[in-house]
């Protein structure tokens, strides 16, 4: 099972959203992180199929998806960005709808869907309509649509935005529970999801791919670029504005721990700290951050930043 | 399939506002048609004005005292009759020297009220409307018939077709030869003897086939967000990235709404032809065309031509809903699709064609303009296309069917084509 990504690329105009962009994707989690506008909800979409590509190809074990058409959509479970709903169907309803635009049997498909209305915390709720759920049961309701049919490429798009923190950490939990033998594509901006969950990191930046590895790998690369130092309030709010801050802390008195992203310590006094993967998507999309070297080492690498 | 259709049913009759335009449009075929019974008003033979299911009793009943086959025979002598009748008590040669207005006090100087409620049945005027001139009496009109003309009733009815091709609809439209020969050929198909009697249930599914547009509406309202409220609502994405999203789905959604359609026409016309025919009564359905309208050249019954009004009001129900499916394909806006349906159906209505024969058969076509009988039946509309002649109803039948043609593709290949950017 592989999803192949070939040089990418979708335009809006003179806008590229998405710029040679290649990628090759084998079961497991694939976290998604850029800022907002780097392409990854663009990305998401070709990769379903809704949206084309300007240029380039995606192969599903070495086929076009475009070439697949419905035999590529049966495999693939999607969440987007703004999950759109019927806001007179029961949640059941919806379930049942989907599962029927996904080709499931009548019977499969009611069993199946109480099942992961039931799996996703919805019990109880098939008969209400989903225009009275809230945002995160919303949120639920699109996850269990996605893995309706068992799919073996999951896509999900922001699906984390607007939940409070204790559903996201059920969302983690859910969605780490449906993606075993599966390509998982989980775009957010929200990095403390990414870093529980995923088994490998994409940062995007300008539409394409700057950094790619496993948490850890890449948190380690983080390592001597990630600085602490105990100052005065006033040189905190400095501190803040000259540098690249992930993090100030109030102490006592007028002191504040300010914890920033540099090549080297640039306040006297300050002492190495620990990375987090927040600190290096802080230290990766920094402006003037050096995206266009190319540096490759225990499969974690900076690309060329194509628009450079 | 069938579950997906299920769906998209409930997906498109579960919006408050389909459903309240759907109810809605009943409630007011309903309430319009009691009111069509209700406001139904005539005079008795004592002037007394009868209104409702009495009034329709009273129009039944002075149909049927001369409810009957037409032969030229008959025609010439019941003018004869007629004339007889209406001489005895007043000179025939000082009524073609006054004014309407003159004659019309005469007769009740000279006649009974019964007496002048005969003489102003509807039959006469159908007897004696070959030579009627506008805004002249009966009598005027009986004035100048002489027996020759009488006896030729059928040739003068032929005529009418013909005066009216040379009049041109009042010099808008210059006929060519080939509707002029597809008029006359229309006209001499027209089986000979015409039947007169009570026909009034089919006359007034006629007169009411427009009050479908108010159906049209509605099926306007209920399908303008059938593919746009997907692209609004973002339920795009996840429908198109489906196994079923991009084949089914659509045909589906298609298969659906042309399905409601029928069946809601189909509801509102029987609102529409139950009232009629139940209170109006449903005799008269083999009369002749003729019996509502002498100059029409069109060889049907009543009944047929009633249901020749529903169906085309069908057929542009179909083609409006098919263009709006095309357009609520093409674009995210449902209001733009419902507005673009309001323009076409109701403003079209307004639009004058000021004696502009091109515009004004252009402006026929839309079913403001062409759900009467006299447009239908009467206007001797048609549409030269090089010396092939079509009526106004071949030409609907066609435009719509061509419309539903060019618009179902374009609403299945937008939506399966559609990219979610």
């Amino acid at each position: 099972m592989e999803l192949t990504l070939d040089r990418l690329t979708r335009s809006f105009g003179p806008k590229i959203a998405v710029d040679r962009l290649s990628a090759a994707l084998k079961p497991g989690v694939y976290g998604l992180l850029g800022a907002n506008g780097a392409g990854k909800t663009t990305l998401m979409r070709m990769v379903c199929g809704v949206l084309r590509p300007t240029s380039g190809e995606i192969r599903y074990d070495g086929v076009a998806i475009e070439q697949m058409g419905d035999a590529y959509r049966a495999r693939l479970g999607y969440l987007p960005q703004d999950f759109g709903y019927y806001p007179e169907f029961t949640a059941l309803d919806f379930m049942e709808y989907m599962a029927a635009l996904k080709g499931l049997g009548k019977r499969i498909a009611r069993d199946r869907s109480l099942a992961l209305l039931d799996r996703v915390g919805l019990a109880g709720e098939e008969r209400r309509r989903i225009r009275t759920f809230s945002g995160g049961m919303r949120q639920r309701l699109g996850i269990a649509q996605a893995v309706l049919n068992d799919p073996e490429v999951l896509v999900l798009d922001e699906p984390t935005a607007g939940l409070d923190p204790k559903e996201r950490v059920r969302f983690r939990n859910l969605i780490a529970g449906f993606a075993q033998d599966k390509i998982v594509l989980l775009s957010t901006h929200i990095v403390s999801d990414v870093e529980h969950i995923a088994d490998e990191v994409l940062m995007m930046r300008a539409g394409a791919i700057v950094l790619e590895g496993r948490p850890d790998e890449l948190v380690a690369k983080a390592a001597g670029k990630v600085w602490e130092v105990v100052v005065s309030a006033t040189q905190a709010e400095t501190a803040e504005a000259e540098l690249y801050v992930s993090n100030v802390r109030l102490l006592d008195g007028a002191r504040a721990l300010v914890r920033y992203v540099a090549d080297g310590p640039t306040i006297a006094g300050s002492t190495p700290a620990n990375p987090t993967l927040e600190d290096l998507y802080l230290y990766v999309f920094r402006d003037g951050a050096p995206a266009a070297s190319r540096r490759e080492d225990s499969g974690a690498h900076f690309k060329e930043d194509q628009h450079a | 399939m069938l579950s997906l259709m299920r769906y998209e049913l409930k997906k498109m009759l579960a919006r408050r506002v389909a459903l309240v335009a759907n109810v809605g449009v009943l409630v007011f075929l309903v309430g319009i048609m009691v009111l069509n019974v209700v406001q139904t008003k005539t005079t008795d033979a004592s002037g007394a004005i009868l209104s409702g299911t009495v009034a329709i009793a009273q129009n039944r009943e002075e149909a049927l005292e001369h409810a009957g086959t037409i032969t030229a025979e008959r025609a010439a002598a019941d003018i004869a009759a007629y004339q007889e009748r209406v001489f005895a008590h007043i000179d025939r040669d000082a009524v073609l020297e006054m004014t309407s207005s003159a004659v019309y006090d005469l007769m009740f100087q000279n006649f009974s009220d019964e007496e002048v409620y005969e003489l102003y049945n509807p039959y006469w005027s159908n007897l004696l409307k070959p030579w009627r001139v506008a805004g002249e009496e009966l009598a005027q009109t009986a004035a100048r018939v002489t027996p020759e003309m009488a006896a030729d009733w059928y040739g003068a009815v032929a005529n009418l077709t013909q005066q009216e091709l040379d009049d041109g609809q009042a010099g808008m439209w210059e006929y060519s030869d080939a509707e002029r020969a597809y008029w006359t050929e229309k006209q001499a198909s027209v089986e000979e003897p015409f039947t007169y009697g009570y026909a009034d249930g089919w006359a007034n599914i006629i007169s009411c086939s427009g009050f479908l547009l108010f159906a049209m509406l509605a099926t306007c309202v209920t399908l303008a967000p059938m593919f746009s409220f997907e692209y609004q609502s973002g339920a795009d994405a996840v429908v198109l990235a489906t196994r079923r999203g991009r084949s089914q789905l659509v045909v589906a959604k298609m298969v659906v709404a042309l399905a409601y359609v029928t069946v809601y026409v189909a509801i509102c016309a029987g609102i529409i032809a139950g009232f009629s025919l139940v209170f109006y009564g449903a005799d008269g359905f083999d009369l002749s065309v003729q019996a509502l309208g002498l100059s029409s050249p069109y060889p049907l019954t009543a009944g047929q031509a009633a249901l020749v009004s529903l169906a085309v009001m069908y057929a542009a129900g179909l083609g409006f809903a098919c263009l709006t499916l095309a357009l609520s394909a093409r674009t995210r806006s449902t209001l733009a699709v419902f507005l673009t349906d309001v323009v076409l159906l109701l403003l079209t209505g307004l639009v004058p064609s000021a004696g502009v024969g091109v515009l004004e058969r252009v402006l026929a076509l839309f079913p403001l303009n062409f759900s009467n009988f006299n447009m239908l039946f009467s206007a001797l509309e048609s549409y030269p296309i090089g010396s092939f002649v079509l009526d106004l109803i071949g030409m609907l039948v066609a435009v719509y069917a061509v419309l539903a043609i060019i618009a179902m593709p374009v609403a299945v290949l937008s939506f399966r084509r559609h990219q979610v950017a």
